[in-house]
C-alpha cells in the first residue's frame, strides 16, 4: 500500500512537472494562452545570463521544452538555443522571416514563415518533418492606412509585425494565414483536415479550449470554431473604420479562461466574451489607443497594454472594471506575462519591465544597449518616442521608415518566457535575452 | 581737465560703449548654415536673424524634418549669446554663442536630447514670416456649425468669425468624447474659399459659401472627411 501511494505521488510528481513544462512550449504557454507561468519569478534585476545573436530582428516569442528554448528569426532561422549556456543547439533557414512563435509537442517544432510555409522540424536534431504550403502570407493592406499618403494608394501595415503563431492538440495543429484563412493540419503528416475562410489576415493567433478554437482576424470578426470540423460556432463583430482603416482588427489574440474569451482589438477595446455564446459580457475603451497586446488572465485579473497612450492595465475578470493603471513610456505591442507575483512586459522603446502584479508598480526594467544609443532620436530624453522628430511626413515612404527606425533602436515585441527564475525575451535589436 | 573736456571724454566713453552691443547684434544678423550631428545622422540647419523696429525676427529650415521658413519665438540675443526656440510640436531650442572665429556654437535640443550645433554666416538674412490672417466677407462674420465623423464617433464642430483690424479672427471648437477649443493660427478668405488653420493642433477646415452653406473638408492631420457648416441658430 505504501509503495502505491509512492507510486501515486511519483506519477503526480511527474504529472505536474509535464504539465509545468508544457505550459511553456507554446505561445503564451499553452493552449488556453493564459500567458501565466509556474514557479519563481525576478523580483529584481541581477544580470544578463545570456544573449544569443541572429542576423535580424527578433519579433518570436521564446518558448521551452527539455532545457531548450526554441524560436523564430526575422533573419529566416529558427533557432534551438540550450537554456543554461545560450549556445546554438541547431538551426533551420526558412525563405522568409520567421516573426511567429513555435509550438513543441511530440518531439517536433512547429512554426510558420513569412515565406508562406509552414513548417514541422525534429526538435533535437532541427530536421525538416514536413512542410506546408499555404495561398501565401501578406502583410494587412489598405489605401489610406493610418491617414498615410497618398490617400489612393494601398498601402502594407507596417504595425502588422506578428505572424500567427501555432496552437497542437489531438493530433492536429492550428495556425492563422495572411491568406485570409486558420489552418488545420495533421501534426503527424502536415496534411490539410480542414481551413476556415474569415475576409482578410488571421495574424492573431488562435488558443484552444474544450474543442473550440478561438481566434480573430483582419476583417473586424472575432470567430470560435469547432476544432474537430473547421465548421463555426459563432461570431462577435468588433469596430470598423473605412476611413483610414485604423480602428479595425484583430491583431490581438486571446486568452481563454473559465469560459470567457479575452481579446484585444484594434478598434481599442479590451473584448471579455461568453466562449459558448460570444455574447459580450464587457468591454474596456481605451481612447482610439490599440490594444495589440494578448491578455494574460490570473487570479480573476486580466492584464494588458496599449499601444499609443502606452498605459498597463490590470482589470477585473468578471467586470471589467479598473484596478490598476499605470503610465508607461512607449507602446506596447509585446503581450504581458505574469509569472508568480510578477508581470512582464515588454515596451518598443527597447525596455522590458517587470511590475508587481497586484499594484502595477515598476519593480525593475532593463534597457538594451541598442536603445540606449538613441539613433536618430527616435527616442526622447526620458525615453519615449520621439513622434513629431520621427514622424515629420505622412506622404510615401516616410512614415514606413519612421516606423522601421523605431522598431531597429530595439524594441521588444516578444512576449516573455519566465522559467526557472530567468526571464526570456526577443528584441528587435537581433538578440534573444536570458536576464534573471 | 576742463569741464567741457570732461563732458566730450563721457560722451565718446558712451558712445563707444553703446556702439560695442551694435557691432555684436550686426554681427548676429544674417543667414547662418551649418549642422548638427545626432546619433547615426547630421541634420542640415539653416537660421536666418534679423532686427525689425528694435526686435528680433527669424525663422529656421531643417530638411531633414520637414521645417522650411518656421518661426523662431523666444529670441535672445545678447551678444555673443544667441538663445531662441522654433514654433510647433517638436519644441527644437538652439543655445548658441558667436565664437573668436565667428561661428554661432552651442547645442541643439529637442525633447530632452542635445547634440552640438555649429553654423556660419553665409550672407544677408532672408526671414520668411508667416501668412496674415485676411478679412473674410461680411456674411461669413458669425457662428457655424455641423457634425462629421471619424474613427467610428460623431464630432459637433462650431467655427464663429469675427472681423476686426488685423484681420479675422475665429473661435474653432470640437466636440466628440472631448471638449476641444482649437488654437487658431491663421484665417483666411482668397476668393470664395475660406480657411481656418489650427497648425500645431494639426487641424484645418477650408471650405465654400454656397447657398447659405459652408461647404468644404475638415483635416485632421493627414485625414480629410467633407463638412458642411450651416448658420448656427
Amino acid at each position: 500500500m505504501r509503495k502505491n501511494i509512492s507510486g501515486i505521488v511519483v506519477s503526480l510528481a511527474t504529472f505536474c512537472a509535464a504539465t509545468v513544462i508544457d505550459a511553456q512550449s507554446m505561445f503564451r504557454g499553452d493552449a488556453t494562452h493564459s500567458g501565466t507561468f509556474a514557479g519563481p519569478a525576478p523580483r529584481q534585476f541581477h544580470r544578463v545570463k545570456w544573449k544569443f545573436p541572429t542576423g535580424d530582428r527578433v519579433i518570436s516569442s521564446p518558448v521551452f521544452k527539455d532545457n531548450v528554448i526554441y524560436f523564430g528569426g526575422d533573419d529566416g532561422n529558427v533557432y534551438a538555443v540550450d537554456a543554461a549556456t545560450g549556445r546554438q543547439i541547431w538551426k533551420r533557414a526558412t525563405n522568409g522571416p520567421v516573426p511567429a512563435t513555435p509550438a513543441i509537442a511530440d518531439g517536433t517544432v512547429y512554426i510558420g514563415s513569412y515565406d508562406g510555409k509552414f513548417y514541422a522540424f525534429n526538435a533535437q536534431t532541427g530536421a525538416m518533418k514536413w512542410k506546408f504550403a499555404t495561398n501565401g502570407e501578406r502583410r494587412f493592406e489598405a489605401k489610406g492606412l493610418h491617414g498615410m499618403q497618398p490617400k489612393d494608394q494601398t498601402i502594407a501595415d507596417p504595425f502588422d509585425i506578428f505572424l500567427s503563431s501555432p496552437v497542437v492538440a489531438n493530433g492536429a495543429v492550428y495556425f492563422g494565414s495572411g491568406d485570409g484563412n486558420l489552418y488545420a493540419l495533421d501534426s503527424a503528416t502536415g496534411d490539410l483536415r480542414w481551413k476556415f475562410k474569415t475576409g482578410d489576415v488571421v495574424h492573431a493567433s488562435p488558443a484552444l479550449a474544450d474543442g473550440v478554437l478561438f481566434f480573430g482576424s483582419w476583417d473586424s470578426y472575432f470567430y470560435a470554431v469547432d476544432a474537430a470540423t473547421g465548421k463555426e460556432k459563432w461570431r462577435f463583430h468588433g469596430g470598423e473604420d473605412p476611413l483610414i482603416h485604423n480602428q479595425v482588427g484583430f491583431q490581438s489574440s486571446p486568452a481563454v479562461v473559465n469560459g470567457t474569451v479575452y481579446t484585444g482589438c484594434r478598434d481599442s477595446n479590451l473584448y471579455a466574451l461568453d466562449a459558448a455564446t460570444g455574447k459580450e459580457k464587457w468591454r474596456f475603451f481605451n481612447d482610439l489607443s490599440w490594444v495589440i497586446t494578448s491578455p494574460a488572465v490570473a487570479e480573476r485579473k486580466v492584464f494588458f497594454a496599449t499601444s499609443d497612450s502606452s498605459l498597463y492595465h490590470v482589470v477585473d475578470a468578471n467586470t471589467g472594471k479598473p484596478i490598476v493603471r499605470q503610465q508607461g513610456k512607449a507602446f506596447m505591442f509585446s503581450s504581458p506575462v505574469v509569472g508568480g507575483d510578477v508581470v512582464f512586459i515588454g515596451v518598443l522603446n527597447g525596455t522590458l519591465e517587470a511590475r508587481d502584479s497586484k499594484t502595477g508598480d515598476l519593480l525593475w526594467d532593463f534597457q538594451v544597449e541598442k536603445s540606449k544609443q538613441n539613433s536618430g532620436w527616435v527616442l526622447t530624453g526620458d525615453r519615449k518616442f520621439n513622434v513629431p522628430f520621427s514622424f515629420h511626413s505622412n506622404w510615401r515612404e516616410a512614415p514606413l521608415v519612421a516606423t522601421d527606425q523605431q522598431i531597429r533602436i530595439g524594441g521588444i515585441y516578444s512576449s516573455p518566457l519566465v522559467v526557472n527564475g530567468a526571464v526570456y525575451f526577443g528584441s528587435a535589436d537581433g538578440f534573444l535575452y536570458a536576464v534573471e | 581737465m576742463t569741464a567741457a573736456g570732461a563732458l566730450v571724454r563721457l560722451i565718446t566713453i558712451l558712445i563707444v560703449a553703446a556702439a560695442v552691443p551694435c557691432r555684436g547684434e550686426d554681427a548676429i544678423s544674417g543667414r547662418w548654415e551649418g549642422t548638427t550631428r545626432i546619433p547615426d545622422d547630421e541634420l542640415n540647419v539653416i537660421v536666418d536673424l534679423a532686427q525689425q523696429n528694435g526686435a528680433w525676427v527669424g525663422s529656421i529650415i531643417i530638411p531633414g524634418l520637414g521645417i522650411k521658413g518656421t518661426p523662431l519665438t523666444d529670441i535672445k540675443v545678447q551678444p555673443p549669446d544667441v538663445n531662441f526656440a522654433v514654433k510647433g510640436a517638436l519644441g527644437i531650442q538652439l543655445k548658441l554663442r558667436l565664437d573668436a572665429n565667428n561661428k554661432l556654437a552651442g547645442n541643439f535640443e529637442q525633447a530632452g536630447n542635445r547634440a552640438a550645433a555649429i553654423l556660419q554666416k553665409t550672407g544677408p538674412p532672408q526671414v520668411e514670416y508667416p501668412p496674415r490672417n485676411t478679412p473674410v466677407a461680411k456674411e461669413l462674420e458669425g457662428e457655424w456649425k455641423g457634425d462629421y465623423e471619424m474613427l467610428g464617433y460623431t464630432r459637433h464642430v462650431s467655427i464663429k468669425f469675427t472681423n476686426g483690424s488685423g484681420g479675422a479672427t475665429a473661435d474653432f471648437v470640437i466636440v466628440g468624447r472631448k471638449h476641444n477649443v482649437l488654437p487658431v493660427d491663421l484665417v483666411t478668405q482668397e476668393g470664395v474659399l475660406v480657411t481656418v488653420d489650427s497648425h500645431d493642433i494639426g487641424f484645418s477646415f477650408e471650405g465654400r459659401l454656397r447657398d447659405g452653406k459652408l461647404t468644404g473638408a475638415i483635416r485632421q492631420g493627414a485625414i480629410e472627411t467633407p463638412l458642411v457648416l450651416v448658420r448656427a441658430k
